[in-house]
């Protein structure tokens, strides 16, 4: 487009920006001095640890690299974690493909097309151990990015095959996401509901935290997923009210149980995205472990002080990714990992520059994790606790979004929590006019993306290295998960799956940990399970 | 001339619908008669809802890989059942060499991310002008 190519006088006669406003709208003025904060600070780790969580952060211990992996085949996916542990990743990340995340085998008609294409597929125990092989369960962490039901059946198998390998349950590190609302493209109602009634996903993750909090002692019990919230096109103040509510909704059925706050509440973590407005996101973090050191203090009743500690997992946006001139996604990501490490977050994945394409190359995962290695050994950024911490600029920018927050969430708690408010619909429709919200930003040029609305050459496309699936992969797991079930031995797993069966149909109030374990023991498939809880609700399923 | 109908759906299990929400917004403000069917369509239901509805094209988004497999399936499906004069659009996260593949196949268009509105209604303007009332 010749428009496109002409030299852009304007530029080059005093370059300006057209507003100050940040993503989220607030406005950054001119400059900022005493007279908008002049505050002091509590140190790192402590009360309410808008610091930090730890005293002595990253010179005590770097945050984990934690790359999600996993596509294709649990083999292919095993080879993958290999290959990023090989070069300095030091945690996994276990992502599940969508048919799993549902309850779906691969040779369900509607899952076929997408087995093992957004993640690793799974179906039997046997699969867990493949994905697992030759990995120290007990020296490295793992998050199995699964929710329920299936966060029980992927859990039990985990303690399954560390029980068989001769690793006791007390050494075990790790996360499960089990977060029935934000595991899949965030709290969407379609996504969420269709494949399980809703209610009983909550009671199951609940059952999950339940059976772990007295045998897996150091087992992260839950992870609420901001992240895939704030992809919807929520601003910051949105992500953080929402997933803030959501998890003192859990907290509130947890207390229903009869546990205590501070038996369960260390245990609990989340998982952020990190946007590209530095200043906007470093302030986004130090305000939310400061809302919710507050909440568990002084609304819980919390005493021990890692109850009230902000854990925070993030992976970097992909919102401000582009397909245009994918490069420039090195440096957007860099720019957002270098918040993430600003912000003082626990653990980082760097989003690949090629996710705007594919699954990321081995080469592009490879390039994120150097980004985060060239910052935590070359620039110093981490040689000190809460850099920013005291800067005019962020300390307003953190009391402002804290304000926003707490006004946000008061509104949520209003209509009745965050569960309600998504059963009501309303959750639906702030996601979907912040998605209008975020489509006209780009459109009107509000927001600016280099190489797509701003500077966009047409007709010079990079050329870069796609990832290619195996072409028989799909047909393979197919194959597989028929041959599994014809070929085990019967009985076990029908006697198993009627107790299933029984347990949620006459015993509502009883743990189903314990029937999807035997049922996990007698080789029953991941969907096979979710089918003996869905037909004892009477739950229909898309076809 | 009546409003023209077009079908907007996210098939199989990938469930990214961002953009096919944001598409669905921009063609309705432009007078299109959207029916969105949402996340979690067999192939079979949105050709079947395409023939009672009588609708002049298809919209499919994906994002986690699944184009080519469900761009072959939904154009089978609509020669076995006789809506060959029906256009089939595509949107979402699909590499390059692909695209082509997709246009290859018979996808009337296929939109990636970054491309502005106006491009977008305008292909999807034309290619229904073209192709006329019926």
């Amino acid at each position: 487009m010749s428009e496109d190519s002409e030299i852009k006088i304007n530029h080059l006669e005093g370059e300006k920006i057209s507003h100050f406003k940040s993503l989220s709208g607030l406005e950054y003025k001119r400059i900022y001095d005493q007279k908008d904060w002049s505050g002091t600070l509590p140190d790192a780790g402590e009360y309410p640890f808008i610091r930090g969580v730890h005293q002595d952060m990253y010179r005590g211990r770097l945050w984990t690299r934690r790359q999600q992996s996993g596509f294709g085949s649990p083999e292919e996916s095993n080879e993958l974690i290999k290959y990023l542990l090989r070069i300095g990743q030091t945690g996994i990340n276990m992502d599940a493909d969508v048919g799993t995340k549902l309850g779906l085998d691969p040779d369900y008609p509607l899952a076929q097309g997408d087995v093992g294409l957004q993640g690793t597929s799974l179906c039997t125990y046997e699969d867990m151990k493949a994905l697992f092989k030759d990995i120290p369960l007990d020296k490295v962490s793992s998050t199995l990015i699964i929710q329920p039901p299936c966060s029980a059946i992927i859990m039990a198998q985990y303690l399954l095959m560390a029980k068989e390998r001769g690793i006791p349950w007390d050494k075990l590190i790790g996360t499960i996401m089990n977060c029935a609302f934000t595991q899949l493209v965030g709290p969407t109602f379609q996504a969420n509901t269709a494949f399980f009634p809703i209610d009983l996903q909550v009671k199951i993750a609940l059952d999950v935290i339940e059976f772990l909090l007295p045998r897996v002692p150091r087992w992260n019990i839950i992870n609420v997923n901001s992240r895939n919230i704030r992809e919807t096109g929520v601003d910051a103040v949105q992500e953080v009210a929402f997933v803030l509510s959501l998890a003192c909704d859990y907290i509130q059925g947890l207390l229903k149980r009869g546990l205590g706050i501070d038996v369960f509440a260390p245990r609990m973590a989340f998982f952020s995205a990190v946007h590209i407005d530095l200043f906007e996101e470093v302030a986004k973090f130090r305000a939310m472990r400061r809302i919710w050191a507050r909440l568990l203090k002084e609304r819980f009743g919390a005493k021990n002080p890692k109850s009230m500690w902000c854990r925070v997992a993030v992976q970097t946006s992909a919102l401000p990714l582009s397909a245009q001139e994918p490069m420039n996604n090195i440096v957007r990501s860099c720019i957002q990992t270098l918040a993430a490490v600003l912000a003082g977050t626990q653990s980082i994945h760097t989003t690949a520059y090629d996710e705007a394409y594919c699954l990321p190359t081995e080469e592009a995962q490879k390039l994120a994790i150097r980004t985060q290695q060239i910052l935590a050994y070359e620039t110093g950024v981490m040689k000190s606790v809460d850099p920013l911490g005291g800067s005019y600029l962020v300390e307003t920018l953190t009391n402002e979004i804290e304000e926003r927050i707490w006004e946000l969430m008061k509104v949520i708690e209003g209509k009745g929590g965050f569960i309600r408010c998504f059963k009501d619909g309303w959750v639906e429709e702030q996601l979907n006019e912040a998605r209008y919200r975020m489509a006209d930003a780009i459109e009107t040029g509000e927001q600016s993306i280099v190489g797509v609305n701003i500077f966009r050459q047409e007709g010079q496309d990079t050329e870069i290295d796609i990832f290619q699936q195996a072409p028989d992969m799909q047909a393979k797991r197919i194959e597989y998960v028929r041959q599994y079930k014809k070929n085990r031995n019967q009985e076990p797993v029908r006697k198993a799956l009627d107790f299933l069966y029984d347990t949620v149909r006459h015993r509502p109030e009883a743990s189903l940990m314990e029937p999807v374990t035997d049922a996990v023991i007698a080789r029953a498939t991941l969907q096979e399970i979710c089918d003996a809880m869905r037909a004892a609700c009477d739950f229909k399923i898309p076809a | 001339m009546s409003k023209k109908r077009i079908i907007l759906a996210k098939v199989g299990l990938d469930s990214h619908d961002n953009g096919l929400r944001i598409i669905a917004r921009w063609l309705m403000d432009r007078g299109y008669e959207v029916i969105y069917a949402g996340v979690y369509n067999s192939p079979e239901g949105v050709v079947k809802t395409a023939v009672q509805e009588h609708v002049h094209a298809i919209g499919v988004s994906f994002l986690g890989g699944g184009h080519l497999f469900y761009a072959d399936k939904l154009l089978r499906l609509m020669k076995e059942n006789g809506v060959t004069d029906v256009a089939l659009f595509a949107g979402g996260v699909i590499p390059p060499g692909d695209v082509e593949k997709m246009k290859g196949m018979g996808v009337a268009a296929v939109f990636t991310p970054g491309t502005r509105r106006d491009v977008i209604l305008q292909m999807i303007d034309g290619v229904l002008e073209r192709r006329g009332d019926f």
